[in-house]
This record gives C-alpha cells, structure tokens and sequence, in this order.
C-alpha cells in the first residue's frame, strides 16, 4: 500500500528553527548566520566586527567548531558574551544545537547574534537556524567559480564578503568574474569587499549591520 | 549523513503513526540546489539502514530541476548554465522558483 506523504526531511530542524526567529524577532534580535570554506576568514572578520563596537553594545558570538574552542577564546578577548558548539563531528550546526547554546542566555536583550558556522560551503547549506540573514564569505585565495560549484549555498545568501582583498595585487584572483558568478546564481545577492587586514570596507560591513537593527 | 539520518527518523515518525507498518519503500524528492548530492545520500541512508530495524528498506530518488519564475512573462523555467534570466523572454527580472527540495513522498507499507 502507498501512502503519499509531503514531509519535509529536515522538518524537524525547521520546526526549533522557526521557534527561535520567532524569540529574534519579537525581541528584536539581528541573527546572522556566517557560512564559509574553512579559513575564509569568519572568525578574522568577528574579531574586527567585535573590536570595532563600543563596550555597551549588545552583541553576543555562538562558533561553532568540529573540534576545539580557539575561536570562542579568539573572539572571547572583546568583551563581549561568546559560547563555543563544539559539534564533535557534525560538519554544520543545526537549529537544535543553537537552541541548546543559548540556553540560559538573556538572548533577549540583544540586538546582533551572530552565528559562527563550521567552515564547510556545503552541509550548513541545508540547515535553518532561525537566523534573519544568512552571510557566505568568499576570500581572493580561493576559485572565482565558487558561486558555480557550491550554488545551492550562494543561491541562499543574502550576502556575500569577499575578504582578504588586500591579496588581490598577489592572487590571480579575478573579482568581476567572482561578482558575476555570485550574482548569476543568486540575483539579488549584496555583496561587501573587505580585508580585516587593512580595515578597507570595514565600514560599509558596519553599516551592512545597523541598516539591519 | 545527518540528513539520512533525519530521513530515517522520518520514516520512522510516519510508519508509527501509521500502527508501526512495516515500510518496504520510500520516496525521495531532491532539488538540485538542496546542496545534497543524491548518491552520496543514497550511500548514506543504505549505510545506516543495513542491520537496522528498517532493513531492507529501499528508496527511490526523484531529482527536481532548479527552476526560476519570470516576473515578467510568468513563465517558470529550469535554469541551465547558471542563467538566471528568463528562456522563454529573456528578462532579468526572476525570481526562485524551485530546487531545494528535500521531502519524503511516500511510503511503500507492506500489507499486514
């Protein structure tokens, strides 16, 4: 006997995540979700974010890792509350992860949570945190034709930072090709230039943040 | 292999509510921009299913197109070679219209 079905594999997953946009959003919490290979500069970017806020903002980091809590210690030097997810495995964080994290937090009094992925532009993909936008990272040491080989990732980003663009004199990195790409898959995708060596377009980031509070 | 593993949770989820039938098939709708690739899931959900209670559960794939809507002509069309603009008028102005699906279809129960 068959029986038709309509249900969502990840129904689950989607189900916490929705509870927690709702807590974001009726408390007027900006939840990003940080996605990118592993070394494109996440944490490097998090570490000039955070540098960069005066002490009485109300920001908080969950990062999550496979293993170790070196970028919980890295990001913990501002001042600001950041918890590690060790996932112990997972190559993504999933919504009930976050959930957990952020247990016992006064989530509510926040106005920015960033959430930190596991350095991976596949698996976190096709995981919903509850988060308002979602920010893919592409640095110039990597292929201009990211956006074509991971689309499913770019194609559900809001953002786009290419970072590291202090390198662009070194690489042979073509940023046009990268924008183009990033644009052929998702359309409407915004895209920031920065270097957290340099501080260049740290600004517009900074104002890519509070347009959204 | 989570989301196998999540697939089987939902098999499992659907076949107890359903007097816990014994589940023979299952279907699995994939898009292409779901970011999972169907044969490595098939490896996945065979891995974890061999020696569990659902052995010998067998499942069958269909794979949705990425597809996107004209806003202009309303046509929805697949996109091929990353194009995001219309094949039928050639408008940039689309919007996303399918691909990341990933949802149990059915159940194949086996008779009592």
């Amino acid at each position: 006997m068959r029986v038709p079905l309509e249900r969502k594999v990840l129904n689950e997953n989607d189900r916490i995540a929705a509870t927690l946009r709702e807590r974001f959003q009726k408390h007027g919490v900006f939840c990003l979700n940080l996605i990118s290979s592993p070394g494109s500069g996440k944490t490097s970017l998090l570490e000039r974010t955070l540098e960069g806020f005066e002490a009485g903002r109300r920001v908080a980091v969950l990062t999550g890792d496979i293993q170790t809590d070196n970028d919980a210690r890295r990001l913990a030097h501002f001042g600001f509350p950041v918890r590690q997810i060790t996932t112990g495995g997972a190559c993504h964080l999933d919504a009930r992860m976050v959930e957990r994290a952020l247990e016992g937090w006064p989530v509510e009094d926040l106005e920015i949570l960033f959430l930190e992925n596991v350095g991976n532009l596949v698996c976190p993909t096709s995981y919903d945190l509850g988060e308002e936008a979602r920010a893919v990272l592409l640095s110039v040491t990597e292929g201009e034709d990211k956006p074509l080989k991971y689309p499913a990732t770019f194609h559900h980003a809001d953002l786009m930072v290419l970072s590291k663009i202090d390198l662009l004199p070194y690489v042979p990195f073509q940023a046009d090709v990268a924008k183009e790409n990033a644009r052929r898959v998702q359309p409407g995708i915004e895209i920031l230039d920065v270097s957290c060596t340099t501080g260049e377009g740290l600004d517009r980031w900074r104002a890519w943040l509070d347009s959204h509070l | 292999m989570s989301i196998a593993a999540a697939v089987l949770d939902s098999v499992r989820a659907e076949a107890a509510n359903r007097g816990g039938a014994r589940v023979a098939r299952a279907g699995l709708r994939i898009g292409e921009l779901s970011g999972v690739e169907p044969e490595s899931l098939r490896f996945c959900l065979e891995t974890l299913v061999s020696g569990s209670d659902l052995d010998p559960l067998a499942f069958d794939f269909e794979i949705c197109p990425w597809t996107r809507r004209c806003r202009a002509c309303g046509a929805v069309f697949r996109v091929l070679e990353w194009n995001p603009a219309c094949s039928a008028c050639g408008s940039a102005d689309t919007e996303a219209a399918g691909g990341d699906q990933m949802e149990l279809t059915y159940l194949e129960l086996e008779e009592p």
